[in-house]
């Protein structure tokens, strides 16, 4: 079946060759058009929308790269391998009185050398009451959204991990039970809010949230005060060990926002292994955090600057055992044919020593500039990600550009760039290409 | 020869508190006349092109006092859910699916084009502005005014007011350099909830962005007093269900 290809060739032909001009209206405003047209919008209690996206993909594989090699063992896919992505958002939301319905799902038809996929997500899906704009209770899976940061969130314990490559994707969330209250007030102390969180992990109920059978808490405290926003949480209840957090962002001048987070993880398990893949457990309390600023220069560039400590991540020595493990394991695998110990290098690379980011100290960049050149609905931007301790880095030229409402494309190369036994020099790819186009509706 | 510098001072410690009282006075009767203190409105922002093509932006709005205002894109669907707090000098902003709202300034664009933050939240401008001077010329006043702190998003206002409806026609908006960067043009006043008359059309053009034109059209303004946890950083993503 090769529908996906097909329907994306069409996607962009509509989208690149139609000329704006066909859709050019004269430029003439019609107060009273407008008021029929904003009246028939605000009467509807309901919204549907979302977007159709498609995404081709080039990825230039590294055939000697540790994750390469765990991902195909003995197999050899080229050097070059195309993936061609499309995707459905659908989003609805009901508005009764004090009650509301809200929900956000994917559908995901990805086509290629490397894989043949078809998925449908529920990322979020609840229900609210608000009896007072001061009072609010949400049920159901829902994305809580905690902390500052861009590209990293420690302190979000009840959310997903961002993919710092692409911060600004949405998230699936978690089933919850969630308590909103909120007060305003005069003077230095401008607002107080107080969430609480129940979330049960189950068979088959938030499973990869943590341990099973267990139902967890937690609560942030948020406060407006001296303009500053000052955040403090908690988790407890078995599934994650106890956690304790605090964040803050302010402006110090009109164009310099500062931000940060600190995280305790208490009673953290680490098994990090040698290089004959034996793990040594550690329990041990831990500290993550995050530094970050927000700059818009006078030219309207923008540039986050951040800079994460993953107290959960490995050292450099222990990710250089990981990889001189894989590579006795691959050369055992080659030349024997015994699997077990590339079979056990596979199932360490599926957890913590191929999530992303999984070592401890790391800067993300990323300049962007808002229409240059006087090209409105142009932005172009470079991000790179360096990891500090075996300074292999990721480089993300890209841009983005807006040909008439609703439509945007995307073109980013995403460059990954280290010596042997570091981060990014032992992942699958090289590179890779992408185009995104997306059109919302 | 002391008398000429005793009556100077005399005569400015006479005339320039009057005079800028005048102006104050003017400005603030153009902020009442503008919109009422506190109230919700729906407002369709549209670029022109220089070739003719058109994107259109449906923003609804709650504003309360001096310094507090919120707003949500209810269209196009690319921008539909994303929503702005301005509370005083704080501005931030929640994009639907992303993270926690971000702080921005008032120079930045939410959707891009020759509207920016500051446009989408504007507060009263006696609240932002000091009125420097004040000259009378043919039936109109002109206002000259100075931003109160450096986080305003224009330095300096020109604002022509009609002396017999106290309503602004036009304003050219300087940077500090004394750079022109925009010119409003208040047209089609209109009698809204309240009965007033006021401006439903105001057009906006920039010599930064040559041929382009752009227009903020007001289709309702209501008057509405909401409690002041609406406009929280909490509340933004729950912002349209007090539509």
């Amino acid at each position: 079946m090769r529908v996906a290809p097909r329907a994306a060739a069409a996607l962009l032909l509509w989208a690149l060759l139609i000329p704006a001009g066909a859709i050019r209206a004269q430029d003439e405003i019609r107060l009273e058009d407008i008021e029929k047209e904003i009246a028939r919008t605000v009467e509807r209690p309901y919204s549907l929308g979302g977007f159709l996206e498609f995404q081709p993909t080039l990825f230039g594989l590294d055939r000697d790269a540790a994750f390469h090699r765990l991902r195909f063992l003995d197999e050899d896919e080229g050097a070059i391998a195309a993936q061609y992505d499309l995707g459905l958002r659908l989003e609805g939301a009901y508005r009764k009185g004090i009650f509301s319905l809200f929900a956000r799902a994917d559908a995901l038809i990805t086509q290629g050398d490397l894989d043949r996929v078809f998925r449908i997500d529920l990322l979020e899906g609840f229900a609210s009451v608000k009896p007072t704009p001061g009072l609010a209770l949400d049920v159901g899976k829902k994305v809580v959204k905690w902390g500052k940061g861009y590209a990293w969130n420690p302190v979000a314990f009840v959310d997903r991990p961002k993919n710092p490559e692409d911060p600004e994707l949405a998230l699936e969330g978690f089933y919850l039970l969630a308590a909103e209250a909120i007060r305003s007030f005069d003077g230095p102390l401008k607002t107080a809010a107080v969430t609480a969180v129940a979330l049960p992990v189950a068979k088959d109920v938030n499973e990869k949230f943590g341990e099973t059978d267990h139902l967890n808490f937690a609560a942030k405290v948020y406060a407006l005060l001296f303009d500053t926003d000052l955040d403090v949480m908690v988790l407890t209840g078995g599934s994650r060990t106890t956690r304790f957090g605090v964040d803050f962002s302010r402006n110090i001048l009109p164009n310099l926002e500062v931000h940060g987070e600190w995280a305790l993880i208490t009673d953290f398990e680490q098994a990090p292994v040698n290089e004959r893949g034996q793990a040594k457990r550690r329990v041990d309390d831990v500290m993550s955090y995050l530094v970050g600023i927000r700059y818009l220069t006078e030219r309207e560039t923008t540039f986050i600057v951040e800079y994460y400590r993953n107290g959960t991540g490995f050292t450099g020595e222990q990710m250089e055992d990981f990889f001189r493990f894989v590579e006795t394991s691959d050369a055992t695998f080659l030349g024997t044919g015994n699997p077990t110990g590339i079979r056990r290098a596979v199932t360490l690379a599926e957890g913590a020593y191929g999530r992303p980011n999984p070592m401890r100290s790391y800067v993300y960049a990323r300049a962007s500039q808002k229409e240059p050149f006087d090209i409105l609905f142009f932005t172009p931007a470079l991000t790179t990600i360096v990891n500090v301790v075996d300074r292999s880095f990721v480089v993300i030229p890209e841009v983005t550009y807006s040909p008439r409402t609703n439509l945007e494309v995307r073109l980013r190369a995403v460059a990954l760039v280290g010596e042997r036994r570091t981060e990014h020099g032992e992942k699958q790819n090289d590179y890779r290409l992408e185009l995104r186009v997306r059109y919302y509706f | 020869m002391r008398t000429i510098p005793v009556v100077a001072i005399a005569v400015l410690l006479a005339v320039s508190p009057a005079a800028a009282l005048d102006g104050t006075e003017i400005l603030k009767k153009v902020d009442a006349n503008l919109q009422p203190e506190s109230f919700e409105s729906y407002r369709k922002l549209i670029n022109v092109e220089p070739g003719g093509a058109r994107r259109e932006y449906l923003l609804w709005t709650l504003k309360k006092g001096d310094g507090k205002i919120a707003s949500v894109f209810l269209e196009p669907a690319s921008e539909k859910g994303r929503a702005t707090l301005r509370l005083g000098d704080n501005m931030w902003l929640y994009i639907p699916g992303v993270g926690k709202p971000i702080r921005i300034t008032s120079l930045q664009s939410v959707v891009g084009g020759v509207f920016n933050n500051a446009d989408i939240m504007q507060l009263d401008y006696h609240v932002e502005y000091d009125v420097r001077t004040v000259e009378e010329q043919g039936a109109e006043y002109v206002l000259d005014l100075k931003a109160k702190t450096t986080t305003v998003a224009y330095d300096r206002l020109k604002m022509w007011v009609d002396r017999k409806t106290l309503l602004p026609t036009r304003i050219e908006c300087y940077a500090a350099t004394g750079l022109l960067i925009k010119t409003l043009y208040f047209k089609e006043p209109k009698a809204f909830d309240d009965g007033r008359l006021r401006p439903a059309i105001l057009e906006t053009d920039s010599p930064l962005y040559k041929g382009y034109r752009s227009y903020m059209v007001y289709a309702r303004i209501k008057k509405r007093v909401v409690p002041d946890e609406v406009f929280t950083l909490d509340f933004l993503p729950r912002l349209e269900t007090m539509r």
